[in-house]
């Protein structure tokens, strides 16, 4: 909990900086990808492992992978009709029987209609996504951000002796 | 607050011990969890299917040479949750790893051993609640089963036991505020005949009457039928006398296809009065049932004292057919396999077998054997269990052979056969059981009797052979050495059935259930139920037919009266429209005759006219010939 409170708040933190859109962005994929698949499936763990392995926003790809699942459940109908046609494709017959044939692939449980539905939906949404988020993290940082860092409150706020504790706090420790 | 963010490479190198860390609690679990959960799951999926509680005692799992171990496993029995339906003392067996890393499970060879039935349980186990109804209701075959349940936990044992106490039967008779189906029956001819005298009104209404009758004969009368000038003249009055005759035809047809009609409309409320007596025997058939007025053939005794048994039999069969058409589906039409049927939101699994390739589960044979008491004990051997039969290219086949000594069961012999491998799945199992002991087992327990074996060996066939929709199930079963207990507060009853039974050394029960899971045949008999009609008949056949008559007596008294006033009613109506129809035919047949004469009388008239002329004719040729030859 406390490793998911740290990333959480390295997420907030990272947005309200200058730096690290990509991360973000990133995380946001893989969040997308995780959200659509099976929380109980090689390819989440392979996610996962990504996400530990190379610099990918944690606290970003686990927030949206919780706004993404809900958008996979909802369109758990729509992934049954995409993954049935796909999976029922007879020029992809020979390719479904040799993957399901093959070790570890299975274990992604793509012979199912939902999850074959929802892999292929989160894969072709993967890159439109990552430069969607790229755009409205650079767009936020200039409208909301921005703004907010210009408001009289931030003024008082940022000139209490608290704030200023924390400030230096932050720069010793953070 | 802004803080420069650090350069760092692609690659998080800071994540390797939080990541070995994961590894490490991931291998803990497994090592110190993981079996605990397993179990609880397995007892809980087991429960599940079981319909009751499901322990395992204890559960080990190996991941490096992917084996498990369960032993002590004890399924509780839904109908009697203080003993176990199936007990197992150890099973193992050992996984394959090529499958487990395609997702499948594949077991070469298992051992179960110690396996025993009906063992008592420590503590009564846990009974899950009914499945709730379906959405749609009900399916037929389970409104037709409960229908049979309802039939068959009749008390008629009881009921006719209560008649030899000195219940009067028909003193409860009371017809009145019943809802019969003669009275309904008589309503509807009520009816029936209200309109029909309608239509026959209207119809009368519409034939013709005596003026249209007149009208005809004054044109006749007009008719010229001599002293005709010439030829012209006699044509004319054939003509006219052709226009009646077509009228009188027109109006003379609607009178002979009422007489038909009024056949048949009379026979058919005739008919209908005389079915009255089919439905009358149904309502006395209702009226006994309804006031517990027993049959004391031999058919229903039979029903009612092992009825339950085999229908309980034939649940359980339907039950475990279910299950295994689940977990097994069978082909569909085409040659492809079945999606596995699934709620919308998990999805369809599609199978993409080869041949060669494992299905999701294989078990390809299990051994199972118990030796509990030295010699005596049980062998069977279960061969493939898999879930895509037509890639596997076997059927499951299951044999049990042996005795379970400890609940003094011999001679037990079992095969079952799970073929799902064509598009009409086929489950054939048939059970032999040697010699079993039966002590304390009830057949009747009313509030008025009770009937029961004290004790008995008894052996059994069970065969029962499903195929799609279709079911035959035989069961025979012979109770010998049969001690029975009779119970009852009257003395009378207790003499009865002590009387009945007396003698009564061997048991029979011959059962046969057949035909479409929706349209079942029954068949039942047993020569307890046969001695109990013969030794009940003796105190009861006066009784009950004394009451049965007075239900018919009731019966008829209720609707005897408007029986009659509709019988009178049909016959007055039937005789006043025959009298009307035979009244307009008398008319139709005198300006029948009138037209018949009529024309008969024209006819001559210009038949002599016409040989008159001939004559002329010849003379008047003779004439001009002889002033020719001149």
């Amino acid at each position: 909990m406390t490793l998911l409170l740290k990333q959480l708040f390295a997420l907030v933190r990272l947005l309200n900086s200058d730096t690290g859109t990509n991360q973000i962005a990133a995380g946001v994929a893989c969040g997308l990808i995780l959200g659509f698949a099976p929380m109980l499936s090689l390819q989440a763990l392979l996610v996962f492992v990504c996400m530990f392995l190379f610099r990918i926003q944690i606290g970003a790809a686990l927030t949206s992978a919780f706004f993404f699942a809900l958008v996979a459940w909802l369109f758990d109908p729509v992934s049954h009709l995409v993954g049935s046609a796909i999976l029922e494709a007879e020029s992809l017959q020979p390719l479904f029987t040799t993957l399901y044939n093959m070790p570890l692939v299975p274990l992604t449980r793509f012979y199912n209609s939902v999850v074959m539905g929802a892999g292929a939906i989160s894969i072709l949404l993967a890159l439109p996504v990552f430069f969607a988020s790229k755009r409205l993290i650079v767009a936020y940082r200039v409208k909301v951000v921005a703004r907010f860092r210009s408001s009289p409150f931030w003024k008082l706020w940022s000139g209490t002796t608290f704030f200023k504790w924390y400030a230096t706090y932050d720069k010793l420790h953070g | 607050m802004d803080k420069p963010v650090k350069q760092q490479g692609p690659i998080r190198f800071e994540a390797v011990i939080p990541m070995l860390i994961v590894v490490g609690v991931i291998v803990l679990y497994f090592s110190l969890f993981f079996d605990t959960h397993l179990r609880r799951s397995i007892e809980y999926a087991a429960g599940q299917a079981n319909g009751a509680e499901v322990n395992i005692g204890r559960l080990n799992t190996s991941v490096f040479d992917a084996s498990v171990l369960i032993a002590d496993v004890q399924m509780t029995n839904p109908a009697q949750p203080e003993r176990n339906r199936l007990q197992v003392g150890e099973i193992r067996f050992r996984m394959l790893w090529d499958a487990l890393l395609r997702g499948k499970v594949m077991i070469e060879e298992a051992a179960i051993e110690d396996v025993q039935v009906d063992t008592p349980r420590q503590r009564a186990g846990y009974v899950l609640p009914p499945e709730p109804e379906q959405e749609d209701g009900p399916s037929a075959t389970d409104r037709m089963l409960a229908q049979m349940k309802e039939e068959f936990s009749g008390n008629v044992v009881g009921d006719l036991a209560a008649i030899a106490a000195g219940t009067s039967a028909s003193e409860q008779i009371k017809v009145a505020g019943e809802d019969l189906k003669s009275s309904a029956y008589l309503d509807g001819i009520q009816k029936s005949l209200d309109e029909t005298e309608q239509q026959w009104r209207e119809r009368m209404d519409a034939l013709p009457k005596g003026e249209d009758f007149k009208a005809l004969r004054d044109r006749l009368a007009k008719v010229q039928l001599k002293d005709f000038k010439d030829a012209a003249q006699l044509q004319a009055s054939v003509k006219e006398l052709q226009s009646i005759r077509d009228e009188f035809d027109a109006k003379s047809r609607p009178v002979g296809e009422a007489g038909t009609k009024l056949t048949g409309d009379m026979g058919a409320l005739r008919g209908s009065l005389g079915d009255l007596d089919k439905v009358v025997r149904d309502d006395v058939r209702g009226l006994q049932a309804r006031m517990h007025l027993p049959s004391l053939d031999t058919a229903t005794l039979s029903r009612a004292l092992f009825g339950m048994d085999v229908l309980g039999q034939l649940q359980q069969a339907r039950g475990y057919m279910n299950q295994a058409r689940q977990y097994i589906p069978a082909r569909s039409a085409g040659n492809k396999a079945k999606p596995a049927a699934s709620k919308s939101r998990k999805g369809r699994d599609y199978a993409f077998g080869k041949p060669k390739g494992y299905p999701a589960f294989w078990l390809r044979r299990a051994l199972l054997t118990s030796r509990l008491s030295g010699e005596r004990g049980l062998s069977g051997e279960i061969r493939d269990v898999a879930t895509d039969q037509q890639l596997v290219g076997r059927p499951l086949v299951a044999t049990l052979k042996g005795d379970f000594p400890q609940q003094g069961v011999t001679g037990v012999k079992a095969e079952l056969v799970v073929d799902h491998r064509t598009a009409e799945p086929a489950e054939r199992l048939n059970l032999e059981v040697g010699r079993y002991a039966v002590a304390g087992r009830s057949l009747v327990n009313s509030e008025n009797v009770t009937l029961g074996f004290a004790k008995a060996t008894a052996s059994s066939g069970f065969v029962a052979e499903l195929r799609g929709e279709k079911v035959d199930m035989r069961l025979s079963n012979r109770f010998n050495d049969t001690a029975f207990e009779t119970g009852s507060k009257t003395a009378v009853v207790r003499e009865m059935m002590a009387a009945s039974v007396a003698g009564l050394n061997t048991v029979s029960l011959d059962a046969r259930v057949s035909g479409s899971w929706s349209d079942l045949e029954w068949k039942l008999s047993t020569n307890l139920a046969e001695a109990l009609a013969k030794g009940m008949g003796r105190y009861l056949q006066a009784k009950m037919d004394e009451a049965r008559k007075r239900i018919e007596n009731l019966v008829n008294d209720r609707i005897g009266g408007q029986k009659q006033r509709l019988l009178a009613r049909q016959g007055e109506l039937e005789a006043r429209y025959k009298s009307q129809l035979a009244e307009r035919k008398a008319q139709l047949d005198k300006l029948r005759a009138e037209l018949d004469g009529a024309r008969s009388e024209l006819d001559q008239r210009k038949n002599a006219a016409v040989d008159a002329e001939k004559q002329k004719l010849k003379q008047e040729a003779g004439k001009l010939l002889d002033k020719w030859r001149k």
